[in-house]
C-alpha cells in the first residue's frame, strides 16, 4: 500500500533528517512512529504527501510512484491530522470539516461556501461519529476545547475517504485522558474504513496500546520495527537513550504508564 | 537589605536596557530637529503662537496671528443657512406653488439714478421681490455632500475590487513567480505614490468635469493602499490552516479563501472602513479641481468671497466626518 524505497532527506542547512529508509506498510495497518525530537518522524510523514520532497529514493502509494505530475491527485487520497489541529479558527466547525472536501468542489461552490447535499450530509455524519453535537455545527472552531478541535480535525481528514491517513503527533497538545480518547477515535475510524494510518507519537504507552505496528526512528535511521509486544520486550533505551554515558532525564518519563514501566524493569 | 538567597557568581550581571548608542542616537535626532526647525522657521511659529495665546488672555498688546484668525472667524460666522433669490430671475416662477418653508419678501433698495431731464442724480427706491428659503442653502450643501458620499462609496468599492488581484499577486507566498510579484508590487507603489489631487487633475482633462474623474482618482490611489495592506496580511497569516489545505491538494485559490481570508477578514474590514473615511475626506478636496461633489461648491464660494457659505460647507463636512467615524467604529465592533 505505502512503500518507501530507500528515501533520504537532507535539508538545505545540512541536516540529515532521513537516510536510506526502506519501509512497507500494508493496507489497513495502524502504524505508529516513535523516536526523539528530530529523529525524522515528521519528515517521513510530510514526504508521504509531498509536502517535503525526498533528496533520494521514492515514495509509492497504492502502486503509484509519487512525482510532480501526480502529486495533486495523490494528495487527494492522503488525509492528514496535525499536532496543532491546523483548523481555521474563525470559520465554523461545519465549514472546517467541509473544507476537507475542497479538491472535489467547484470554485463557485467553494467561494459561495455552499456544498453539494451529499457532502453536507457526510460532514454532519462524520461530526456525529467523532462525538460532536448539532449545536457545534455553526460554532467557531476557536471556541472549542483542544480535544474537540482535534475531533473536528479528524472529521475533516475523513471527508476525502483517504486511503492513507497521516497523523503528525495528533495528541501532543492534549491532556492524557483526552489523548487516549482521541487515539481510540482515530483507530476506530481508521479500522472501520480500512484506512492505512501512519501516526507519529511522543507517548510510547499510547503507541503500545493502540498500534498494530511500531516503527522507531533515531537520527533518521530505523532502530525498531515490530509489534507493541516486541517493543515492550525490547525496551525503550535503544530509541530514546542519548549516546552520552549518563542518560539525561527525558520529558517523556512522566507520560509512561505504570504497567509500561513495570514491563521495562 | 540582607538577602536570604545564596550569593551568585560574578557572571550574573544586569545591565541597563539602554546603552551609549541610544544616547547618541537621541542627540543626533535632536540635532536634526534643530537644523530642520531653523530652516522651516519653527522658532517664529512658536513665538507667534505664544503671542496669540497671550493676546487671547490679555497678556500681549497685539498679535497679527490672532487678528488674522479673528477676521477669518468673523467672516465664516454666522454660517449661511437660508437662500435668497430674486424672483424675477427664477424661470417659470409659480407664486402659488412655493417650495417648503419658503416665503416671498419685498426688499427695498436705494439706488442713485440719473434724471435725464434735470441731469441730476436722484435717489430712488426700487422694490424687489425676493424668494426666501430659510433652509435653502443648507439643502444645497446637503445634496452636494450626498454626491460626495456617493463618490466616496463608489471609489471605495472600485478600489477594493482593483486591489484584490493586486494583493494576490503581491503576496510573496501566493504570487505565481518573481515577475508577477515584482510587477504587482511596483504598480501598487506607483498607485500610492501619485497624489489623488494630481490624478484627479489629469482625469478631469480626460473625462471632463464631474464625478467620474473624482471616483477614479480616489479609487486608484486607495487601491495602492489596500493592495499593500491586503498583501501583507496574506503573507503574515498563520501558516497552519493553509498547510493543512495544501496537504490535501486544495489548490491556491481555495486555500486562500478557506485558510487565509477568514483569518484576515477583521483586518480587511478595518482597512476598508478607513479607506471609506479617507475617501469621504479626500472627495471634498478633489472637488476643488472640478471632480464633482461638495469641493466644487466650496471652491466656487471661496473664490466669490462668500465666506458665510464656506462656513456652512465646513460645518457640514465636519459633522459628516464625525458621523462616519461613529458609524465605522460601530461596524468594526460588530464584525470582529
Amino acid at each position: 500500500m505505502l512503500k518507501f524505497h530507500s528515501v533520504s532527506k537532507r535539508f538545505d542547512d545540512g541536516t540529515q533528517a532521513l537516510s536510506e529508509l526502506n519501509l512497507e506498510i500494508p493496507k489497513g495497518q495502524f502504524c505508529v512512529l516513535l523516536g526523539p525530537s528530530g529523529a525524522g518522524k515528521s519528515t517521513l510523514l510530510y514526504m508521504t504527501n509531498g509536502l517535503v520532497t525526498s533528496t533520494t529514493g521514492q515514495v509509492e502509494i497504492g502502486g503509484k510512484m509519487l512525482n510532480r505530475a501526480n502529486i495533486k491527485s495523490i494528495r487527494r487520497t492522503v488525509g492528514m491530522v496535525h499536532q496543532q489541529f491546523n483548523l481555521t479558527p474563525r470559520l465554523s466547525v461545519a465549514m472546517n470539516v467541509l473544507s476537507g472536501a475542497l479538491p472535489f468542489v467547484s470554485y463557485l461552490r467553494a467561494a459561495a461556501m455552499w456544498y453539494p447535499l451529499a457532502l453536507r450530509e457526510r460532514a454532519c455524519a462524520l461530526l456525529a461519529e467523532v462525538g460532536l453535537a448539532p449545536e457545534h455545527l455553526s460554532r467557531r472552531v476557536a471556541e472549542l476545547s483542544g480535544g474537540q478541535q482535534q475531533r473536528v480535525g479528524i472529521a475533516r481528514a475523513f471527508m476525502l475517504e483517504p486511503q492513507v491517513l497521516l497523523a503528525d503527533e495528533p495528541v501532543a497538545s492534549l491532556d492524557p485522558k483526552v489523548s487516549r480518547d482521541i487515539m481510540a477515535l482515530l483507530r476506530d475510524e481508521a479500522k472501520r474504513r480500512g484506512t492505512t494510518v501512519v501516526c507519529s507519537l511522543h507517548q510510547p504507552e499510547l503507541a503500545v496500546e493502540f498500534a498494530d505496528r511500531i516503527i522507531a526512528l533515531k537520527a533518521g535511521k530505523l532502530v525498531f520495527d515490530g509489534t507493541p509486544e516486541q517493543l515492550v520486550a525490547a525496551g525503550l533505551d535503544g530509541i530514546y537513550q542519548h549516546d552520552a554515558p549518563k542518560p539525561a532525564p527525558t520529558h517523556h518519563a512522566p507520560h509512561v504508564a505504570p504497567q509500561m514501566l513495570e514491563a521495562l524493569a | 537589605m540582607k538577602s536570604s538567597l545564596p550569593p551568585l557568581s560574578k557572571d550574573w550581571q544586569l545591565t541597563p536596557p539602554w546603552t551609549a548608542k541610544h544616547l547618541l542616537m537621541g542627540i543626533a535626532l535632536l540635532a536634526l530637529l534643530a537644523f530642520t526647525g531653523s530652516r522651516l522657521e519653527m522658532p517664529r511659529m512658536f513665538k507667534e503662537i505664544g503671542e496669540a495665546l497671550g493676546y487671547s488672555v490679555g497678556l500681549t498688546e497685539k498679535s497679527p496671528v490672532a487678528d488674522g484668525l479673528a477676521r477669518i472667524g468673523n467672516s465664516l460666522f454666522p454660517i449661511r443657512i437660508a437662500e435668497v433669490t430674486e424672483v424675477s430671475r427664477i424661470e417659470n416662477f409659480d407664486r402659488n406653488k412655493l417650495p417648503l418653508f419658503a416665503r416671498i419678501e419685498v426688499q427695498e433698495t436705494k439706488t442713485a439714478r440719473l434724471n435725464t431731464e434735470t441731469l441730476q442724480m436722484e435717489m430712488g427706491v426700487e422694490e424687489k421681490e425676493m424668494l426666501v428659503e430659510p433652509f435653502g442653502y443648507i439643502k444645497t450643501v446637503l445634496v452636494k455632500m450626498g454626491e460626495t458620499l456617493e463618490i466616496a462609496l463608489w471609489a471605495t468599492v472600485l478600489s477594493i475590487l482593483l486591489s484584490i488581484p493586486l494583493a494576490y499577486y503581491a503576496a510573496s507566498n501566493y504570487s505565481p513567480n518573481k515577475l508577477t510579484y515584482f510587477m504587482s508590487r511596483s504598480s501598487i507603489s506607483l498607485l500610492r505614490s501619485v497624489p489623488e489631487l494630481i490624478t484627479a487633475l489629469f482625469l478631469v482633462l480626460a473625462f471632463g468635469f464631474g464625478p467620474i474623474a473624482g471616483v477614479l482618482a480616489l479609487a486608484l490611489h486607495a487601491a495602492g493602499f489596500l493592495g499593500k495592506f491586503y498583501a501583507e496580511d496574506i503573507e503574515n497569516a498563520d501558516r497552519k490552516p493553509q498547510q493543512s489545505l495544501e496537504a490535501i491538494g486544495a489548490g491556491k485559490l481555495k486555500t486562500l479563501w478557506y485558510g487565509v481570508l477568514p483569518q484576515v477578514m477583521p483586518q480587511y474590514v478595518a482597512y476598508n472602513l478607513y479607506i471609506l473615511d479617507r475617501n469621504v475626506r479626500m472627495a471634498t478636496v478633489i472637488g476643488l479641481v472640478g471632480a464633482g461633489g461638495i469641493g466644487q461648491e466650496l471652491k466656487g464660494r471661496f473664490d466669490m468671497f462668500h465666506f458665510g457659505h464656506v462656513g456652512t460647507i465646513l460645518v457640514v463636512i465636519f459633522i459628516t466626518v464625525l458621523l462616519l467615524d461613529q458609524f465605522s467604529a460601530r461596524t468594526r465592533k460588530k464584525l470582529l
